[in-house]
């Protein structure tokens, strides 16, 4: 614990991101695309938690809290669209859904 | 309770229901109809503690905020005429709501319905209590929303949704006028206070202002050339069509009227006079040429409309609330006693296939009759008192051609009513619906008969005690004495009509099924039946307007589109806009999220640099 | 270097988020979002902020993948069929992959913008001063209540909007068809 700096867990954070967004951008399922999304938030909690901690200020770490509620509300309403989606389209392939193209 | 704690109840009751009923009872109808009738007569009870308890003008002001030094303001001002719309609205607004309960008992959208009468009375009583100009204004603008939303309740048909759009565009045209009038006078007299502007508009008031605010009057009241929308109009469900379409929103127009008459120069006065009495001998005379029972009656609303901006015109506001004030009682009980008549005959309203409906329908065809009598100004009934008292006061006047327009108009009142009762009542059924009619269920036949024969006979006795003593003045004599007046010219007028409309009763029972002027005279027939203004409108639309809109569309598309977007800047951002559409607008969710990313990353970029 | 513990845990998270992206079948992957979250969460406890820790344990690895999880069973249509995968689109994938995590490595390891001679302190287990980082679930509801009152109800409001949002739109509509 002595030698873990600021600097490893912004490391980790912002592998953590990258590694989302490959996935948003190599994915065509839209769940797993939305996933990666979720995972990408989660990687900029991690880095707000570090700097609260490093800063030793409380504001980081209250404002995961209120990204973690906020989250949670646009999951859920993020999978409704979702479902609504595949209720018209039979589908939740990213490839499929180009109807703005059209 | 205070009286300004009951005017608060009185208007935001109804707004309350309606947002309750909107909100929760959408699929529950009968419930929705029931709740929205309790609350209608609610209010009508507080109304009529309003009239009897009070007798002082009622004043209640609350500022909204300043823009621009011109203070906006809710409040409330209640005076004489006041008092008695209120309770003429409140009254046959909840008597109508009964009704509506019965009439409406298989429709889908009762919900919408209910909900859309409360909100026309949470509006209509807005425009009642209001104390400024502004308020009245939009009030107004909700008043004709609603009565948008009510005729178009059968919006699946193709009538009812282009009847609903005529009524709003033509109200639109109207109100046009309305806001320009109020824009004039707060530039003139910078305030819309109407007890300030009473205290500001000296003699000379110009007459431009006077002009326009009557826009307002002629959209909502459907005055001449503003008229074409309110036989289209008939379009909605019947009690619509007699509580707004009849009783109080086409009378709030005069109501209106009557409030600002200061702000009216004697030039508007004549041209409303003239105008009026003209289009009441017209349109009574036009309703002779409809065989659709809802449409001859609004032919005799236009009518007696006509008559009471006559008597605004004739410097008489006082005489033509008190008409407003009886006609909504028997103009609505004759539409309601249609609706029933159109129920029992299963959806029949050509006038020519009833016939025989007095025996079948006892009750409705006892309270129609009274009500057509209180319509012809037979003595003692309601309309006797206010229709021949502006006739009298035509006379008295000395406005002669006036008198002559409206005794014709008054003729023809009892020409169409002979007529009316002749073709729906007498004889035998001319169609297999009216072989079947049968009488309506109790909550439509208790409404009629209150409204019929208590109030449209009733009123008219009321009226000595209901009016203001101040109008009585116009005829030198009271309500009273006038009653007895038989030399008055007015009585000759009023009898002579009489006798021709027995007449007409005797004469449409020649031919039985048809119209007996469409067989004798059909020209006549036709030339009554013509909608003259919807031609012109149409001709005008169309051959005049477009032209112009379509010269307009040229220029732009030559001038402005192609010289001066196209060929100079327009030609670069095309070319822009064709390239951006072949590389970010793929429709393809991963090309958008690259393209995002690279933004953020330039974003990034600029900020550590 | 940094401790073992921390070691590990990155190396967990960092797999289970590759499993997550590279798994071809949803229901793997949503695993190994689960795990990347636990991960992150354990992290979250070597930072000493315990109770965030609990709370991504709870409210993410637990509600919030379930959810997931029951949409994926809910939708068939969830494999991927990798004959028609345009592999033009993971190559895109890679190649913004590395040059991100070149990026990252860059400034957070060698450009120097993180300081590296951060004070390492011990957290109180409460304090007399709300704003100094604390390990106690108290020193937030403290926060909440005071500083943060009004975000605290916004995002209670949110709540309250997005739950009647689901509702009106996975409502089975007439008009559908």
């Amino acid at each position: 614990m002595e030698h873990t700096t600021l600097s490893h867990h912004l490391l980790l954070a912002g592998m953590l991101f990258v590694i989302g967004l490959t996935g948003v951008l190599i994915r065509r399922n839209l769940l797993v695309v939305y996933m990666c999304l979720e995972l990408m938030l989660t990687a900029s909690t991690l880095a707000l938690v570090a700097f609260s901690r490093f800063n030793n200020t409380m504001d980081g770490a209250i404002f995961v809290f209120f990204i973690i509620t906020v989250a949670a509300a646009e999951v859920a309403v993020g999978l409704a669209l979702i479902v609504a989606l595949f209720r018209q389209r039979q589908t939740v392939s990213s490839e499929k859904l180009t109807t703005l193209c059209d | 309770m205070n009286s300004v704690s009951l005017l608060h109840w009185i208007l935001f009751l109804p707004l309350g229901a309606a947002a309750f009923s909107a909100l929760f009872l959408r699929r529950q109808g009968t419930l929705a109809a029931w709740f929205s009738t309790l609350t209608a007569f609610i209010i009508a009870g507080l109304a009529l503690t309003i009239l009897t308890q009070t007798s002082e003008d009622i004043k209640w002001h609350y500022e909204l905020g300043k823009i621009g030094g011109i203070s906006l303001g809710f409040g409330y001002l209640i005076d004489a005429h006041a008092r008695l719309m209120l309770f003429v609205v409140s009254f046959v607004a909840a008597w109508i709501h009964l009704f509506s309960v019965g009439y409406m008992k298989e429709d889908e959208a009762r919900g919408r319905f209910f909900a859309g009468l409360s909100i026309f009375m949470f509006s209509i009583l807005g425009i009642v209590v209001a104390d400024n100009l502004l308020m009245t204004f939009i009030f107004w603008e909700l008043v004709g929303f609603s009565s948008y939303m009510l005729i178009a309740h059968y919006f699946d048909t193709d009538f009812a949704a282009e009847a609903s759009k005529k009524a709003f565009i033509t109200n639109r045209i109207g109100d046009l006028g309305f806001i320009l009038g109020i824009a004039l006078c707060l530039k003139l007299y910078g305030t819309l206070d109407f007890a300030e502007l009473k205290l500001q508009a000296g003699s000379a008031v110009p007459i431009a202002l006077g002009l326009l605010l009557m826009c307002g009057f002629l959209g909502k009241s459907a005055q001449f050339p503003l008229h074409v929308w309110l036989t289209d109009a008939m379009a909605g469900p019947t009690p619509v069509s007699a509580l707004i379409h009849a009783a109080t929103m086409v009378a709030a127009g005069v109501y209106f009227m009557a409030r600002i008459s200061f702000l009216l120069a004697p030039e508007v006065l004549q041209w409303m006079a003239i105008s009026g009495a003209g289009m009441a001998a017209l349109a009574g005379l036009c309703a002779l040429a409809q065989t659709d029972i809802k449409k001859s009656l609004a032919y005799s609303t236009l009518a007696h409309l006509g008559i009471m901006g006559c008597a605004i015109g004739l410097g008489h506001p006082e005489l033509a609330v008190l008409h407003m004030a009886m006609h909504a009682f028997f103009k609505a009980t004759l539409f309601l006693g249609a609706g029933s008549v159109i129920r029992g005959c299963h959806h029949e309203q050509d006038m020519l296939k009833m016939g025989g409906l007095l025996k079948k329908m006892p009750i409705t065809a006892a309270t129609f009759i009274a009500a057509t009598l209180s319509n012809c100004a037979v003595p003692f009934f309601a309309g006797w008192y206010s229709k021949d008292a502006i006739i009298e006061a035509a006379w008295h006047d000395g406005h002669f051609f006036i008198f002559g327009l409206l005794a014709l108009a008054a003729v023809a009142t009892c020409l169409y009513s002979g007529r009316m009762i002749r073709l729906v009542f007498m004889g035998a059924p001319n169609s297999k619906a009216a072989t079947h009619a049968h009488e309506s269920p109790w909550t439509m036949t208790l409404p009629i008969s209150v409204l019929g024969i208590v109030y449209a006979i009733g009123a008219g006795f009321a009226a000595n005690i209901l009016i203001p003593h101040s109008s009585l003045q116009v005829v030198e004599k009271s309500l009273n004495e006038m009653a007895f007046h038989l030399t008055a010219p007015a009585t000759i007028v009023g009898a002579g009509a009489l006798i021709l409309g027995f007449l007409s009763f005797k004469f449409y029972g020649w031919f039985a099924g048809q119209d007996s002027l469409q067989k004798i005279s059909p020209r006549t027939y036709h030339i009554l039946e013509y909608r003259w203004m919807d031609t012109f409108y149409n001709w005008y639309i169309d051959k005049v307007q477009r032209r112009f809109a379509e010269f307009i569309v040229f220029l732009d598309l030559l001038v402005i589109n192609g010289l001066a977007v196209r060929w100079t800047v327009g030609g670069t951002f095309a070319a822009l806009g064709h390239i951006s559409n072949a590389i970010f607008h793929r429709g393809q969710t991963r090309l958008n999220a690259i393209w995002i990313t690279l933004g953020s990353l330039l974003f990034i970029w600029f900020l550590v640099r | 270097m940094p401790d073992g513990l921390f070691i590990f845990f990155a190396a967990l998270t960092i797999g289970a988020a590759a499993l997550l992206v590279l798994s071809r079948n949803a229901v793997t992957s949503a695993m190994g979002m689960i795990l990347a979250l636990v991960g992150v969460a354990a992290d979250f406890f070597l930072l000493d902020a315990y109770f965030l820790g609990v709370l991504q344990v709870l409210v993410y690895a637990g509600a919030v993948m379930v959810l997931f999880l029951f949409i994926i069973m809910l939708l068939s249509d969830t494999e991927e069929n990798p004959t028609t995968y345009p592999w033009r689109h993971a190559l895109t994938g890679l190649a913004v992959f590395f040059f991100l995590a070149a990026g990252v490595l860059w400034l957070f390891v060698w450009s120097g913008a993180v300081p590296s001679n951060q004070v390492q302190f011990t957290p109180p287990e409460v304090s007399s001063d709300p704003l100094v980082f604390t390990t106690a679930a108290k020193s937030f509801g403290r926060l909440l209540y005071t500083k943060y009152l009004l975000p605290l109800e916004i995002s209670g409001f949110l709540l309250l909007v997005a739950l009647v949002g689901v509702v009106s739109i996975s409502k089975d509509s007439k008009i559908q068809n």
